[in-house]
């Protein structure tokens, strides 16, 4: 069974690829303001996480240079950006089942984040985000 | 990612021994009933997630409930996926809208989506809750996927 600290790191490293997205994508469509916003909030997520695990006593799971290709095109980059929220609502809802207190609000309050910030991307709503 | 299907398919047990538990305990056939159901009756839910299935159930009733009434009043509305996810839900937690009673539709197309917006961020934040006090992980999961999906579903249909 995954522990709670597994799930973290497990959700750190896709808030570190977030981090790196986002920005790629503002970089390359500089007028779509969502991208600056989005980078905002994974950040914010990413310090947090970092601290939660530092907390913990863990070595947090650190960043790569890069996650592959920048995104080509408009509709390549809504769909990263969909996929990476798509991907951090799975991680955050796998940690809601691992934790109780405190660290499960956080993880409920992080997956509702990234759910409707798929929507911001153009995704449909779905009955249950992060179960594929 | 977690299987969805797995995951429902845990709900869906826990609701329905929730359910069928409950008849047994008040005809004292307890340890007959989990062997019918062909499950293994130890351990038994915990009472508290039996309470919260229950009570997630009549929720998710009334909400489909609403969801079906509005449609019907307000047809030029795009309910249908909607309705599907509402279905989803309530299927999860194992209720009914056959005995569901439906408050009146407003007459007004916009009054009625603002209405089911309301109870939709009002369920949101009841499934989190639940969330948070449920006890079995798959349980946990279940519930808080659904307050992010009627989260979801607020925004969005605030929109039509």
């Amino acid at each position: 069974m995954t522990t709670p600290t597994e799930a973290m790191q497990d959700w750190l490293a896709l808030e570190h690829e977030a981090v790196w997205l986002y920005p790629v994508i503002g970089a390359r469509f500089p007028q779509d303001e969502r991208a600056t916003t989005s980078f905002s909030d994974h950040r914010l997520t990413r310090d947090r996480l970092l601290a939660r695990l530092h907390a913990t006593g863990a070595a947090p799971a650190t960043p790569h240079l890069a996650y592959g290709k920048p995104p080509a095109s408009r509709k390549a980059a809504v769909a990263a950006a969909k996929d990476m929220e798509s991907r951090i609502s799975a991680a955050c809802l796998a940690l809601t089942g691992v934790t109780e207190g405190a660290p499960r609000t956080f993880a409920v309050e992080e997956l509702r984040r990234a759910a409707l910030a798929a929507l911001v991307w153009g995704a449909e709503p779905q009955a249950f985000p992060g179960l594929d | 990612m977690i299987s969805r299907r797995v995951l429902l398919g845990t709900g869906a047990v826990v609701a329905g021994v929730a359910a069928a538990l409950g008849a047994a305990e008040a005809t004292h056939v307890l340890d007959d009933a989990a062997p019918a159901l062909g499950v293994d009756p130890k351990p038994e839910p915990d009472p508290q997630d039996d309470r919260i299935v229950r009570a997630a159930a009549r929720d998710q009733a009334a909400l489909l409930a609403m969801i079906e009434a509005t449609a019907a009043r307000h047809p030029g509305l795009e309910l249908a996926p909607f309705e599907a996810i509402g279905r989803e839900h309530l299927a999860a937690v194992g209720g009914s809208t056959a005995t569901t009673d439906v408050g009146r539709v407003p007459e007004s197309a916009r009054a009625a989506v603002t209405t089911l917006r309301t109870a939709y961020d009002k369920q949101s934040r009841a499934r989190a809750a639940q969330a948070a006090a449920a006890v079995s992980p798959a349980l946990v999961r279940v519930l808080a996927s659904m307050s992010v999906g009627l989260a979801q579903c607020a925004v969005t249909i605030g929109d039509l």
